[in-house]
């Protein structure tokens, strides 16, 4: 009854072609922003429920926002132009060092700004991503996968044994500088979620833009049917790459992000294979081709093992830590197993079939 | 029969018949092409021509090279002899892609649409090569990539409204009945604006209602967009009533080329049909 769009006509395609046809979802997109942006660091100050305690922005939010931005990257690629690749863990790592490269001077080049260094983070990651994305033009679908974890070994290798990456620390673990945004120093783990949502929100727009414009268009028909993409005219070489130069920057930004904002120190481990296999998770949970689904299989992916643990405790069970941890991934597990089966397309379908039942309710058709 | 083909009026009918094109300037010209995949030779040196404004339909019975030859003309496949010679240009080999941009756009024997996209999305693929703006004008979205987007959804729209699709405008392919998929895929190549348009058995698999339905918009798009065609299809009361010049292939040669009348009586023909006694 309340989520129905009759009586809500376009008169212009400009008015048919913004992002939220209907009014319903362009109130609940501004509201969710509003109460991001505003509400949670009014809680925050005020110490209200859980957003009272650092924690949850440092373990919780901070890294639910970094790694739906790197979810996004790797949907363009994967989701939306059907490349299939297992490595961005390898582009966020780029990210991350390139950007602690830029922003501690690189080579002759002066210590660059906080937000130049992560951009041009993400763009080296974009440019190693084309020359990475080169083998897509001759192979596909798993065999592609494969190539592309050279990618994740080589440059968990790189930034391991190469010592130039790390300014030669002899832990070879690396400290981000401290997060200077023209002038105003970052440091409160609400600052820092504030910063990561304007980078995650910004990206994610560009991200839907890009997909449901001209470029997003020649990736699905690349992904769906390339042999008929190349005939309507699109060349194969430049929709792939330009999927993997978007994707790795995306990728590549996130990285920057994590090991910025969220890390603070790190090491390549925090970026090796399991990162580049959780975000494949994650887009495949939260739906292939899909923006909200990257959010949906990010928060998945992050937010229910921190729900589940709280859960014993909110029932007043009194069961040891460890028991807890064990029953969170049984429970994890079966729930993973149990969405996969009832809707091998994620979230995101799972949100549009709610919509069109939404749409009819309180009638069955 | 599809619901939706059944409340869509038919469109206007031609009446008139199709007036002679066969003196018009040569579009296309395939000379002695020879087409081998390993030991099998599909086309054995076949030369014909294809004039513009015409209808050109090639048949012949199963396996006589037909859709090899289609691939040959749009650079899908890259023939071991012979030439093909598009608006006076003569090539050997051309990348699908640049076929594309010369102007040719062609539909296909085994529905291929991109089933994830929507009808308007795969109808707004076929203006790829016209669209201009880059990759940062598209991400922000501002004004002239905005008003391109625009420009190009009205062109789609008009060849929605003309091929009665409306409705499904916004409906994953992949889940619609198979004429009307035949349609999109008709929609889709038209909006590359093409000056050849190649239609691989457009017919196939469809019932007379819809059959009729795709001869008039194969009529009104030769005749009102002024769009050469070739065409391949079995059904041969079609093929003789809009086609102004029919070439028939057997085992990749050519037995007879001609207007409908002249092929039809051809002795050839009918024994490459019908069979001949040994």
């Amino acid at each position: 009854m309340l989520y129905r769009e009759a009586g809500q006509f376009k008169a212009t395609y400009r008015a048919d072609m913004q992002m939220f046809p209907i009014r319903q979802d362009r109130i609940a997109y501004y509201a969710l922003l509003v109460f991001a942006f505003i509400g949670v660091p009014l809680l925050a100050h005020f110490q209200i429920g859980m957003f009272g305690r650092d924690y949850v922005f440092k373990a919780v939010l901070i890294p639910f926002l970094v790694l739906s931005l790197a979810a996004i990257g790797l949907n363009i690629l994967t989701g939306y132009c059907g490349q299939i690749s297992l490595g961005g863990g390898a582009f966020m790592a780029i990210g991350a060092y390139f950007g602690f490269k830029f922003a501690t001077g690189f080579g002759p080049l002066m210590a660059l700004p906080m937000v130049v260094s992560i951009l041009l983070g993400g763009l080296s990651a974009a440019v190693i991503g084309v020359l990475f994305g080169i083998p897509s033009l001759r192979i596909k679908g798993l065999y592609l996968a494969v190539a592309t974890l050279a990618a994740q070994f080589f440059f968990d290798w790189l930034f391991l044994r190469v010592k130039w990456f790390t300014n030669y620390e002899p832990s070879g673990s690396v400290s981000a500088p401290e997060l200077n945004f023209f002038g105003y120093i970052v440091k409160s783990p609400v600052e820092r979620y504030v910063l990561a949502l304007t980078f995650v929100t910004a990206f994610a727009l560009i991200a839907k833009n890009l997909v449901r414009g001209n470029l997003g268009r020649q990736w699905m028909a690349i992904r769906d049917m390339d042999i008929a993409a190349e005939i309507m005219g699109i060349r194969p070489l430049y929709a792939k790459l330009s999927a993997f130069a978007v994707s790795s920057f995306f990728c590549g930004v996130a990285g920057a992000l994590w090991a910025f904002v969220h890390l603070g120190s790190w090491e390549p481990l925090a970026f090796n294979i399991d990162r580049s296999n959780q975000l494949l998770f994650m887009i495949i949970i939260g739906g292939l081709g899909s923006i909200l689904g990257s959010f949906l299989g990010a928060a998945f992916i992050l937010l229910l093992p921190f729900f589940l643990n709280q859960v014993p405790s909110a029932l007043g069970l009194h069961i040891s830590v460890e028991t807890v941890t064990h029953l969170e991934f049984i429970i994890f597990g079966a729930l993973i197993c149990t969405l996969l089966i009832r809707e091998p397309h994620g979230f995101a379908k799972l949100w549009s079939l709610a919509k069109e039942k939404l749409r009819l309710w309180p009638f069955p058709y | 029969m599809n619901v939706a083909a059944k409340i869509i009026p038919p469109t206007t009918a031609t009446d008139a018949p199709a007036p002679s094109r066969r003196s018009g300037e040569q579009l296309l010209k395939v000379e002695n092409v020879v087409m081998r995949f390993g030991g099998v030779t599909a086309i054995k040196g076949v030369s014909f021509d294809v004039r513009k404004g015409e209808i050109r339909a090639i048949i012949g019975p199963n396996g006589a090279g037909k859709t090899s030859m289609l691939n040959v003309i749009n650079g899908f496949y890259h023939p071991q002899e012979g030439t093909v010679t598009f608006k006076g240009e003569q090539r050997t080999a051309m990348r699908p892609h640049v076929a594309a941009s010369q102007g040719i756009a062609r539909t296909f024997q085994n529905v291929a649409l991109f089933k994830g996209m929507t009808t308007l999305d795969n109808i707004m693929t076929g203006r790829t090569l016209k669209m201009k703006r880059g990759l940062l004008a598209q991400g922000l979205r501002f004004g002239p990539a905005i008003r391109e987007e625009i420009e190009h959804r009205e062109v789609v729209e008009r060849i929605i409204d003309f091929l009665q699709i409306a409705p499904i405008r916004k409906s994953l392919v992949g889940k619609l009945p198979y004429g009307l998929q035949k349609r999109v895929e008709l929609g889709r190549a038209l909006a590359t604006e093409p000056e050849l348009l190649l239609l691989d058995e457009p017919m196939a698999g469809m019932n007379l209602e819809e059959k009729q339905d795709m001869s008039r918009f194969i009529l009104t798009v030769n005749e009102t967009f002024n769009t050469t065609i070739a065409l391949i299809e079995h059904d041969i009361s079609v093929v003789m009533d809009i086609s102004d010049r029919v070439v028939v292939l057997d085992y990749g040669l050519k037995i007879a080329d001609g207007t409908p009348d002249e092929v039809q009586k051809d002795q050839k023909v009918i024994d490459a049909y019908l069979g001949v006694a040994h």
